[in-house]
């Protein structure tokens, strides 16, 4: 268990010499003559509620950035009037779809109808559990790791069929077979990319790949190791997301919505929330696996070696921790941005090339990729990870 | 009690209702899509079992396998099968559905008598936790090579026979029908989408 | 075998000519959010339409002699001439006419044709409406005047790209004096008689 720091101090260190929020702030509480259970109790549900929050911030924060990069690529302005620059604009939008009328198609199965989009949801809110914003900045650091995240993102097509088949409604059954199909064909690739950094940091555990990332800054970044991997990674993630060049579940010009067509209120809104989560969420989960997830492009114990402080003192703890968040909170971003920005790049795929795309294409080449580097791990143990 | 075994006292009781209840829609309803749905929830309470004793990668591996693939699948061809037939009635129903009543109770009653006889060991072995996935790991590649090996072929095979049966023409004869199947649907070989350099392809007509 | 090998890199040659394709599509769209946007905030701000833009159909009734000619010029006889024949006169006596502009495609060949230029093109283009049948405007709604959008005290006009001064792009904050690019049409006309004259007077 996490070791009892010394009493009324807000920023205690783990033996390791990292931050420890859960150990002060159960001190705290301690201090002013509350059990330890009662204590532990009550932090508890903290990281929780904050990453809740942190994840739809990060969509109110996602939605806005897609607005406004799509209207600087269309040379528009984008949403100018709710804030300044329009930051207010997804609150405006989320607050529409509250009040709106919540309509159950009359022919609709009513309850499948109303448990699809929250079988959506609730898997990609779960993945946040394994995103690490630092050494111990995490929900939980499950064993299992990035596999967890990989089984949950397999629970979605349920959803997707759940809410196409009790529309009632053609187009929305067909767009959510398509997504189904799109997804579980991506998932391949999917997980052989994810395999490859797996066997390069022995551990299914997002902590440690990061870790194992973080010995020389940039250049010890996954990504000069896995180039291959992070684009197929990436090409999946956004086929998962079912978002352009991949977003033919809701093709406009075929399918009216795909899944969504039914859909108004707040059930939509829980569509729209899922689709932006994962994508924030896929973003995250790039930077952890390439791109040396909380670590600074340069080492932050050789800037402290440098600025002669040592790296125990709390100052230095609460610095290297928002470092990592902010880089952390950074990369998904950029990832975003391209993401955002290949939407208004590239034309939508259709479904036979999506398909052949996924199973002849990617799938293959993953699958080299895989053997180049458990061959490359043999023969260089100790660059790949021996 | 303390905290964390109340919690797990209720996250069992509640997965283990879940799992019940949901396991006897999955047999008793008439719509046959609910029922698949609910088998989907079965599978995911049973994961949560899995969680609860500590086992987290087999409840990971529990909902990629089976509910991420088998569950999505049985899905797929209940949505994809659009034939419209009407039930015709069967004789004996009654009957057959008795039979089908005792065998499950014999089943049932197998079960009992195992569980009440076989010398439970409580507390059993302590849970490895994490360590668990490398034992599953070297289980697999030392002790259980040969059924894991085996397990690979049969899928090879469900694969191939997949892809046969999908593409009728690799055939010479239909295998459903038994009629010779239509070789124009054969992939034939495109010519590159990028001309070669130098060499100009044979099929462009020459600019003159 | 070496055909096995030219497949594998006729197909690595085309992924990599994808790939640049891509790439070069993304360097397009990034250098598109660098460029200044060309937004005209719609409901108050307006573009001030060319002298030859072609909006809803102006009609003068009085005019008309009901010759319908332009029925016939219409692609589809669009115009609805309702008329009866004074005995007295011994002429067309016009009692209606109406025009479907949530049918009409705008494209001026009655405006063309009329022969006593009783129609004509305005630069009204806001013709929204909650029926479609409010769209068929019959001879009084097709006499009224639209509103210039210069005149409107609500709407901020705005000189379209061909209006604009040699070199900039953006209406926002042009002066009015300004003129615009090349030669006004009464300037080029004088300029095309000036030249004819020349002509005629030279031999």
């Amino acid at each position: 268990m996490i070791p009892t720091a010394p009493p009324r101090l807000p920023f205690a260190t783990l033996p390791g010499g990292n931050l420890d929020l859960a150990g002060g702030f159960q001190a705290v509480l301690q201090g002013w003559g509350l059990s330890p259970g009662l204590a532990h109790a009550l932090w508890l549900p903290l990281p929780m509620v904050l990453v809740l929050v942190a994840a739809v911030v990060g969509v109110l924060a996602s939605v806005w950035m897609e607005r406004k990069v799509s209207a600087a690529v269309q040379q528009r302005i984008g949403p100018e009037y709710a804030g300044p620059l329009g930051i207010l604009q997804p609150l405006a939008d989320g607050l529409k779809l509250l009040v709106k009328e919540d309509v159950i198609p009359a022919r609709a199965d009513s309850l499948l109808f109303t448990l699809g989009p929250v079988l959506v949801l609730v898997p990609v809110i779960l993945s946040w559990l394994i995103v690490p914003f630092g050494q111990n900045l995490l929900i939980s650091n499950v064993g299992v790791g990035i596999f967890l995240w990989i089984a949950l993102s397999s629970i979605q097509p349920i959803g997707l069929l759940m809410s196409g088949y009790s529309s009632n409604n053609k187009y929305a059954l067909l767009g959510g077979l398509r997504a189904a199909a799109q997804s579980i064909s991506y998932e391949v690739p999917l997980a052989l990319a994810v395999l490859a950094v797996v066997m390069l940091s022995n551990s299914l555990s997002t902590v440690e790949i990061v870790q194992q990332q973080n010995s020389a800054g940039l250049l010890s970044w996954n990504i000069w190791r896995q180039p291959v991997g992070f684009l197929v990674f990436w090409i999946c993630v956004i086929a998962e997301c079912e978002r352009a060049p991949f977003d033919l579940p809701e093709a406009e010009e075929e399918l009216v919505a795909g899944y969504q067509t039914e859909y108004t209120g707040m059930k939509f809104a829980l569509f729209y929330l899922g689709s932006y989560i994962n994508l924030v969420l896929s973003g995250l989960l790039v930077a952890v696996l390439y791109l040396g997830g909380w670590g600074f492009p340069l080492p932050v114990e050789w800037l402290a070696t440098v600025l002669h402080q040592p790296l125990s003192s709390p100052l230095v703890q609460v610095v290297t921790a928002s470092v990592g968040i902010v880089t952390t909170v950074l990369k998904a971003f950029l990832l975003v941005f391209f993401a955002i920005l290949l939407r208004w790049t590239t034309p939508r795929v259709r479904i036979d090339q999506l398909l052949d795309f996924g199973w002849k294409f990617l799938l293959p080449i993953a699958l080299v990729n895989l053997l180049l580097t458990a061959a490359l791990k043999l023969v260089f143990p100790t660059i790949f990870g021996g | 009690m303390s905290l964390a075994l109340s919690t797990q006292l209720i996250c069992f009781l509640l997965l283990s209702g879940a799992l019940l209840l949901g396991a006897l829609g999955v047999v008793l309803l008439p719509n046959v899509v609910y029922s698949a749905f609910l088998l989907g929830g079965v599978l995911l309470s049973m994961a949560g079992l899995y969680l609860l004793l500590n086992a987290s990668f087999v409840a990971a591996a529990q909902v990629l396998v089976y509910v991420g693939a088998v569950n999505v699948l049985i899905l797929f061809a209940i949505m994809l099968v659009n034939k419209r037939q009407p039930m015709r009635p069967m004789r004996v129903l009654l009957l057959r559905r008795l039979l089908s009543v005792a065998v499950c109770l014999g089943l049932l009653a197998l079960l009992v008598q195992v569980a009440l006889t076989t010398p439970w060991a409580l507390p059993g072995p302590p849970s490895i936790g994490e360590a668990a996935l490398t034992r599953i790991g070297e289980h697999f590649f030392t002790d259980y090579l040969l059924p894991f090996e085996v397990a690979s072929v049969l899928l090879l095979m469900a694969m191939i026979g997949a892809i046969v049966l999908a593409r009728r023409d690799v055939l010479a004869r239909d295998v459903v029908t038994g009629e010779p199947a239509d070789q124009a649907l054969l992939e034939r070989q495109r010519p590159p989408f990028l001309p070669s350099q130098g060499g100009s392809s044979p099929s462009a007509p020459s600019p003159r | 075998m070496f055909g096995f090998l030219k497949q594998v890199g006729d197909y690595s040659r085309e992924a990599a000519a994808a790939a640049r394709g891509i790439t070069q599509g993304l360097a397009v769209t990034f250098d598109h959010m660098r460029r200044r946007p060309v937004t005209v905030q719609y409901p108050y701000e307006k573009l001030i339409p060319s002298e030859r833009y072609r909006g809803r159909i102006h009609f003068e009734f009085d005019k008309c002699i009901a010759c319908e000619v332009c029925v016939r010029v219409c692609p589809i006889n669009l115009p609805v001439v309702d008329w009866v024949m004074n005995k007295e006169t011994r002429k067309k006596q016009l009692k209606n006419y109406s025009i479907d502009f949530g049918v009409c495609i705008f494209c001026g060949n009655c405006v063309e044709y009329c022969p006593t230029n009783c129609l004509s093109m305005t630069e009204e283009y806001e013709l929204a409406a909650f029926d479609r049948h409010s769209l068929n405007f019959d001879n009084v709604a097709l006499g009224r005047l639209p509103t210039s959008v210069t005149m409107d005290p609500a709407v901020q006009p705005l000189r379209e790209l061909a209006y604009l001064p040699k070199g900039a792009v953006d209406p926002h904050g042009v002066p009015d004096q300004e003129r615009r690019a090349g030669q006004l049409p009464q300037e080029a006309a004088a300029a095309n008689t000036a030249a004819n004259t020349k002509e005629d007077s030279r031999p």
